[in-house]
């Protein structure tokens, strides 16, 4: 049944909050009802919230805010109860009425004054690590002081590329997403390098933020104007007859199932058929035969952690897969659930313990594991691992980018 | 123990718990007997809908006219037990145009408010209505809670001095000289029998008058309709919906904190007590109320069940439809020679107050003294402050423990009315709580309540036993509505008693029955 929208019509998905058979499954995955009782958990926040929601009714449901959603629940569901995306619903009135902090904007906006970051980055990293600075920005902002702010590149990944010459002999396009324009040039980088090292000539489309941010944090508005923007462009260069790929999995859950399932943006169902993980893609290759294996001897022990997002993408784990060719690397897949950042939810003030408890197994994991390296495809686990545990933290296209050996002639050729 | 008073009042209905408040706020001493918990006749088993009265204005006049005035008089002495929805009746392409202006004329004569709604107008209030309806009419019809209702009426006979007994049935008359005086009762519970002697007697049984009357030798001719009702896993509607047509099966949903209870269908019944809602049932109610609200067909059901109405017959042919819902009050001295002896059943539970004024008078007149019914003014009490909906829900968190998870029942708020209640079985704590109301029909809290009442030394009998006795109970009320999701559920219910409480072979399970 369709409960009633908030603010647009016809983009609210239906409620399957009657499927649900209260197994209790889910109860036995959510990363946040294990560690804090303030959250009533999955099937309680979920369908069973559900049947006390009245639509014109204020919400009273303000713990539904602590929902990271991380979509374990969901993939643990026999029922196929769309328990996210309830919580999401929920969540997004119970914000649409309570109103956001102005800390909600920054932290969802970043797309808007990153490149200033990066412009002033010298200035702006260190004001960032500044602990007088740290200190304002808890008490104005209500963003945690333990947490390092990621720290902002120059020049941004988009700078440096429009200097790259980019040959091959098919065209890839790549959505890098804000964090690798500007905080984690090197991945793009990567990306790009590994992309050309199998014969392909990279090409950026013109892309804005995804609207993740804005969508964990309920704004459904705000999310779909970003969809929008990005889906008209991302169907032209499809349409050129390039295929997409992204490095970062939470852009890539966002654009392959949010934008149609929960926002309804008109054309992402193509986009959804041709924009690919960037081992997914690799993979692909492999399969085909057409993978560039020839790699050099990496003697490194790493550790890899799937994150939510790319579980969510239903494609298994591509990068251990590729990553499990290069010779040397010893690479152990990390058992644990969540990282506990859930995007910008740890950052908060009032949500840090929860997102650093969240994190407890995740560490104890990587402990036990002793790698020299982590590895992990997102970008949020990656600021989170390295908060945790102090290692340093890569994405697995950085280790494969090192693995491949010079291009040689006839690979060139 | 003997007892001696004024009136006995045999039925712990709405009818007979509003004559025992009645009496008392008239300092006339009453003593009510109830052979089961409260309201377990038709009280506790109806649509629970606070009539205006709309639906009997064209065929009905008068009943419309009782309705509409109680309606008005318990929105103001009983207003939590009341939730005001408002109501509209909905017209589609198949009802008669005629039959609505008939309609809204009759309304009017009934003095039944109407607003008449567009077709996009009525859409906006009710998104999940039909969208091929042609127009709505409002009326101030609305959900009441009928168990709220009947408590709060023994609550206020109680602190006026009635003596309410439960669990205890009346067994025979005490008559001498053609004049009753009192009867005999049997503690169910506890097996004592003991005399209650009365100047008065009064026979609220409803459907079970003849039983009662039986007694004495005597019976009215009474037909007993049986009306069944499903109940939806969430609430479709906010406002009662009915169809705009001559009153018939299936057309009225109306909406009950977190569901919605569709009914109802009216067949001839011969039992009173062991009745069932049968596959041909539910289809109807389902195909008759998914044109109203089409989301029907898809939603998932959580529980059927019937109740039995007595249609009393003055004369006159026709369907069970026609017959009149207004009330009948017989004094049995006029009617039949036997004295002191007073018969009220049919109607509503809306106009159970209106019956229990009528039969108080009666019994005034017949003392002859000259005290006047202020029942109308004097608002009822509330018994426990019951939560609605969305209090429980932002209750949940943080922490506590919820016993019942799908009404969001909490161990303290259960812990609170075990404290100021008596109770005599299970079903008097389920009676008075959301606990097992919700999706899972009390699968998955009843074994936590009874963990609960052990750990408190709070029952006597085998847990197991109890156990088993709520599951045969519920079972009929989960039989008529199995299949998918509900089936499912009903499946890993099934497992958890069968595995884990060992209760494999002395409870009838349905769905793997065939094992
Ligand atoms: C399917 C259905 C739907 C209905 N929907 C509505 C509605 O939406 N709105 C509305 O206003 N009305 C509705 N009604 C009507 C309403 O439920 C009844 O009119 C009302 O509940 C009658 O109350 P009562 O006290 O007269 O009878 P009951 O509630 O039946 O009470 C009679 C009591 O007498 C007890 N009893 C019987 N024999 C003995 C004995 N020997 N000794 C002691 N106790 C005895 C029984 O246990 C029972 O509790 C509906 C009825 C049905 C059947
Ligand atoms: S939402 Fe799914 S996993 Fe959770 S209790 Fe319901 S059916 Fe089970
Ligand atoms: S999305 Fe994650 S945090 Fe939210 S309810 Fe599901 S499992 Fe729990």
């Amino acid at each position: 049944m369709t409960k009633v929208p908030m603010t647009e019509a016809k983009v609210w998905p239906t409620s399957n909050a009657d499927a649900c058979i209260r197994c209790a499954t889910c109860m036995a995955i959510c990363p946040v009802s294990r560690v804090t009782p303030l959250f009533p958990g999955p099937k309680q926040a979920g369908p069973g919230a559900e049947r006390f929601r009245r639509p014109g009714d204020p919400s009273v449901d303000s713990w539904i805010d602590l929902c990271i959603g991380c979509h374990l629940c969901d993939m643990v569901c026999a029922s196929g109860v769309n328990i996210s995306e309830l919580n999401l619903l929920a969540k997004a009135k119970y914000l649409d009425e309570k109103g956001r902090p102005l800390r909600d904007w920054l932290l969802t906006h970043t797309y808007l004054y990153g490149w200033l970051g990066s412009l002033f980055s010298p200035v702006v990293n260190w004001l960032l690590k500044n602990s007088a600075i740290k200190w304002m920005v808890e008490v104005i902002l209500k963003i945690d002081r333990r947490r390092q702010l990621p720290g902002y590149q120059s020049p941004t990944f988009r700078q440096w590329f429009r200097s790259h010459h980019s040959k091959g002999d098919r065209r890839i396009a790549y959505f890098y997403g804000c964090y690798v324009n500007t905080n984690e040039v090197e991945v793009g980088k990567a990306t790009v390098e590994v992309l050309e090292a199998n014969g392909f000539e990279v090409t950026l489309p013109a892309q804005e933020c995804c609207g993740i941010p804005m969508l964990g944090n309920g704004d459904f508005k705000g999310a779909r104007k970003m969809g929008l923007q990005n889906v008209p462009n991302l169907l032209k260069t499809i349409r050129s007859g390039s295929e997409i790929i992204f490095s970062s999995t939470s852009c890539g859950h966002m654009i392959r199932h949010e934008y149609n399932r929960l926002l309804g943006i008109p054309g992402s169902e193509e986009v959804a058929e041709h924009i690919f993980d960037l081992f997914e893609f690799l993979r692909n290759l492999k399969e085909s035969g057409s993978l560039n294996t020839h790699f050099k001897e990496l003697p490194l022990k790493a550790a890899y952690f799937a994150p939510c997002h790319l579980r969510s993408l239903n494609i298994g784990l591509p990068a251990l897969e590729i990553l499990r060719l290069i010779p040397g690397l010893q690479l152990e897949n990390i058992d644990a659930d969540c990282c506990g950042l859930g995007g910008t939810f740890g950052f908060k003030k009032e949500k840090y313990e929860i997102s650093q408890e969240i994190g407890k197994d995740l560490k104890q994991a990587i402990d036990r594991s002793k790698p020299e390296i982590v590895l992990t495809d997102c970008e949020g686990c990656r600021l989170q691992i390295r908060h945790l545990t102090g290692l340093k933290v890569l994405h697995p296209v950085q280790v494969l980018r090192d693995a491949l050996l010079q291009r040689t002639d006839e690979e060139m050729g | 123990m003997d007892i001696k008073t004024e009136v006995l009042i045999i039925g712990g209905g709405a009818t007979g718990t509003g004559i025992a408040r009645d009496l008392s706020l008239r300092a006339i001493p009453c003593v009510l007997v109830e052979k089961g918990d409260l309201a377990s006749g038709a009280s506790g088993r109806n649509h629970g809908l606070l009539h205006s009265g709309a639906r009997y204005a064209v065929s009905d006049p008068e009943a419309a006219r009782e309705c509409i005035s109680e309606n008005r008089i318990l929105r103001r002495i009983a207003g939590h037990c009341i939730e005001e929805t408002g109501g509209l009746f909905i017209s589609l392409s198949e009802d008669s145009p005629q039959f609505r202006e008939r309609f809204l004329m009759a309304c009017e004569e009934a003095g039944i408010p109407t607003a008449l709604y567009s077709r996009d107008q009525a859409l906006e209030l009710e998104p999940e209505l039909n969208p091929d309806l042609l127009s709505a009419v409002k009326v101030p019809d609305g959900a009441i809670n009928p168990f709220e209702l009947v408590r709060a009426n023994a609550k206020d006979a109680e602190r006026h001095g009635a003596k309410l007994l439960f669990h205890t049935g009346i067994t025979s008359l005490l008559i001498d000289q053609n004049q009753v005086r009192g009867g005999l009762a049997l503690d169910l519970l506890s097996g004592e029998d003991y005399k209650i002697e009365a100047s008065f007697v009064v026979n609220a049984t409803g459907a079970w008058v003849n039983q009662v009357l039986k007694l004495a030798g005597l019976r009215i001719d009474m037909a007993l309709s049986k009306g069944s009702m499903l109940i939806t896993n969430q609430r479709l509607n906010q406002r009662v919906i009915n169809r705009c047509r001559p009153a018939s099966d299936g057309d009225i949903v109306v909406p009950n904190e977190t569901v919605s209870i569709l009914g109802t269908t009216s067949v001839r019944s011969e039992e009173v007590e062991d009745f069932e809602v049968t596959p041909p049932e539910v289809s109807l109610l389902l195909t008759e109320a998914s044109r109203m609200i089409p989301a029907i067909r898809g939603a998932r059901l959580i529980r059927a069940y019937a109740g039995i109405r007595p249609l009393f017959q003055s004369g006159g042919t026709g369907g069970d439809r026609q017959i009149s819902r207004s009330f009948a009050l017989i004094d049995h001295g006029e009617r039949d020679g036997l004295k002191n002896l007073m018969t009220i059943t049919g109607g509503k539970l809306i106009t159970y107050r209106l019956m229990a004024e009528r039969t108080s008078d009666l019994i005034c007149r017949k003392m002859g003294v000259d005290v006047s019914c202020s029942t109308h003014l004097k608002p009822l009490p509330v018994v426990a402050e019951s939560l609605r909906p969305k209090d429980r829900l932002q209750k949940i968190a943080p922490g506590g423990e919820v016993l019942c998870d799908c009404e969001l029942v909490r161990r303290e708020e259960l812990e609170e009315i075990l404290e100021t209640m008596q109770f005599r079985d299970i079903r008097d704590i389920l009676h008075r709580t959301r606990l097992a109301k919700g999706t899972c029909q009390g699968g998955f809290c009843v074994y936590r309540l009874l963990g609960l009442l052990h750990e408190s030394g709070l029952v006597k009998e085998s847990p197991n036993k109890v156990l088993k006795a709520f599951l045969e109970e519920r079972w009929k009320g989960i039989r008529p509505i199995l299949w998918g999701g509900a089936l499912k559920e009903e499946e890993l219910i099934e497992s958890i008693y069968k595995g884990i409480f060992n209760l494999k072979d002395s409870v009838e399970f349905g769905v793997g029955s065939s094992e």
